[in-house]
């Protein structure tokens, strides 16, 4: 087949107005800004939290030992789903994007599959910790209430648990599954195109 | 090397790049700016064991292999009709095809021919892509006669 097209010349012909460094590095800022917001939010709001219950603690001295059982799974369940979140953002932070195409998206292609573990493991391990704290902190402070509120605080709770497992969580996870199985998938199909 | 010199003389390039592979231009210019923030961060680590060719190409690549993430959030059906393409309709119908028809190709093949048109040599292009040379001529082969067959078939 002849090839008589010039395509390096057609090529070449295709430009574009470059953006003064300003506007560059006013981008490098935002850019900057957007990815980190997000997990300074998130680690700020847990650590707060966790602090808030560890004062609780200190004020109210429980006595029962479930309530301190509960107090200590509450609190470790955030610093674990932290631990994993911050582990997973420094995963795609560190990812080296100046090594040869096929090693990167061979790295990304395990990264996203972490990320998926995460989403779902790490997800029902923080809810099962969350909601059982949850359960064993009220006892100490229910069982001094009158019957009738005792079951009508362990039912709203449960009822607010139940809401969270069986509505909330699949959901976020069915669309946080999606999400990342295409992308896994494309990623397989472009990872397939080098090998041949 | 000073960034200021990099960006002068490669945007252009890593602009093409781009826009060969989405051949939308307005989203070529974000991966392309994109590119150079993380060519302004890392340039302090770059320590000259490839050529700053090599490196500047390999982030620009793989920025673009990375935005499928984008892409899929954006759909091109959920774009109101095509107003993003009519603006450039001023342009010469071979580039625009050219760009097209290469946006069209699977996405490693993209970035080799976005490169060999580019005129980077193929050895560079395999220290780029991560492939032998040998496999890399046989790509660019492959590719170029495709993309003939594409504009013949639109009478050129």
């Amino acid at each position: 087949m002849a090839t008589n097209i010039d395509f390096k010349n057609i090529w070449k012909q295709q430009s574009s107005q470059k953006p003064n460094m300003e506007e560059l590095l006013g981008r490098l800022k935002k850019f900057k800004r957007e990815n980190l917001r997000k997990l300074i939010v998130t680690n700020i709001l847990l650590i707060i939290t966790s602090i808030g219950i560890g004062l609780v603690w200190y004020y109210y001295q429980p006595q029962l030992i479930t309530t301190k059982t509960g107090i200590i799974l509450v609190i470790l369940a955030m610093l674990i789903f932290l631990f994993a979140y911050n582990k997973l953002f420094m995963l795609f932070y560190k990812l080296d994007n100046t090594q040869t195409n096929t090693e990167y998206l061979k790295n990304l292609y395990v990264v996203q599959n972490k990320q998926k573990f995460m989403q779902t493991t790490m997800m029902n391990v923080y809810f099962i910790m969350l909601f059982a704290g949850i359960c064993l902190y009220m006892y100490e402070y229910t069982s001094r209430m009158e019957l009738l509120y005792a079951v009508l605080a362990y039912a709203a709770t449960f009822v607010w648990i139940g809401f969270n497992w069986f509505y909330l969580r699949p959901k976020t996870i069915k669309k946080q599954e999606t999400k990342l199985n295409g992308l896994i998938d494309k990623f397989e199909e472009i990872n397939q195109q080098l090998k041949e | 090397m000073v960034f200021e010199d990099i960006y002068e003389f490669y945007w252009q390039k890593i602009f093409r790049l781009c826009m060969g592979y989405v051949n939308d231009s307005e989203l070529a210019q974000d991966l392309a700016q994109e590119t150079f923030i993380i060519v302004w961060q890392q340039l302090p680590k770059f320590r000259n064991e490839s050529s700053i060719g090599t490196w500047i190409f390999r982030i620009a690549s793989n920025n673009c292999l990375k935005q499928i993430e984008r892409e899929k959030r954006f759909t091109k059906a959920d774009l109101p009709v095509n107003l993003e393409e009519k603006k450039q309709e001023s342009q010469e119908p071979q580039i625009q095809l050219l760009y097209q028809f290469i946006s069209e190709l699977p996405e490693t093949d993209r970035i080799i021919i976005s490169l060999e048109l580019e005129e980077v040599k193929q050895a560079e292009i395999a220290g780029i892509v991560g492939l032998s040379e040998s496999n890399i001529r046989v790509k660019i082969h492959r590719i170029k006669e495709k993309l003939t067959k594409r504009f013949k078939e639109y009478g050129y």
